[in-house]
């Protein structure tokens, strides 16, 4: 397995820890939280994130110390192609969440329930980022 | 319609008659990664023009050696 692929294990275990738990908890509700413009519940969010981050460096440093320095070349062709062939998928997930969230969401939902979805959308975007990535070079294995 | 076929290529035998020069050699004189050469040489990756053309010159042959046009399946189409 190569050292890109292991980092895009890495980002997509960091994610499910992180925030299955925040979603699965979001949308049990009803929460506790203060209506807009009040802030505090972002305070959870932040939180998750913060233990991404967390799981993040960890990771990275456990694979870079993990690594010797040829198992981590510098990015070539194959790489950009894969990068950019999982941003393009990635993209499109983002702009069809981003026109539920914007242009439809706003008719039949308020508050929490946008800013959630919105939260979500960006996330599933990643998802299906690093997934296209680990994906791309499965299938490129020899 | 698109021509149909595939690219094939004999980077493996190359290798051999160059050394047994190793993957991650060659993917160091080129600016490839070593499991970049492996896809190229699995036929899982087709690598752009400018590394076929650098892949050649390592083993100083044409690019037409190292790289072949497999049309077989549209042969076998049309029969």
């Amino acid at each position: 397995m190569s050292y890109r692929e292991k980092i895009a294990w890495l980002a997509l275990i960091a994610m499910a820890v992180a925030y299955v738990p925040y979603f699965l908890l979001v949308a049990r509700g009803p929460y506790p939280w203060e209506p807009l413009p009040h802030l505090h519940p972002l305070g959870l969010f932040a939180l998750v994130s913060i233990a991404r981050m967390l799981i993040l460096g960890a990771g990275y440093l456990y694979l870079r110390v993990g690594s010797p320095k040829e198992d981590r070349p510098p990015r070539d062709e194959r790489d950009r192609a894969i990068e950019h062939r999982s941003l393009s998928a990635a993209y499109y997930v983002l702009i069809a969440g981003m026109i539920l969230v914007g242009c439809i969401m706003p008719f039949n939902s308020t508050g929490w329930t946008i800013v959630n979805a919105a939260i979500f959308w960006i996330v599933a975007a990643e998802v299906v980022h690093y997934s296209a990535v680990v994906a791309s070079y499965r299938l490129q294995a020899a | 319609m698109m021509i149909p076929g595939s690219i094939s290529n004999r980077m493996r035998t190359l290798r051999f008659m160059n050394g047994e020069m190793s993957q991650a050699e060659l993917g160091q004189r080129i600016g490839l990664t070593r499991q970049t050469i492996a896809a190229i040489e699995a036929g899982k990756y087709s690598p752009s023009l400018e590394a076929a053309f650098r892949i050649a010159q390592v083993f100083n042959v044409p690019l037409g050696e190292v790289f072949q046009w497999d049309a077989k399946a549209a042969s076998l189409e049309a029969s």
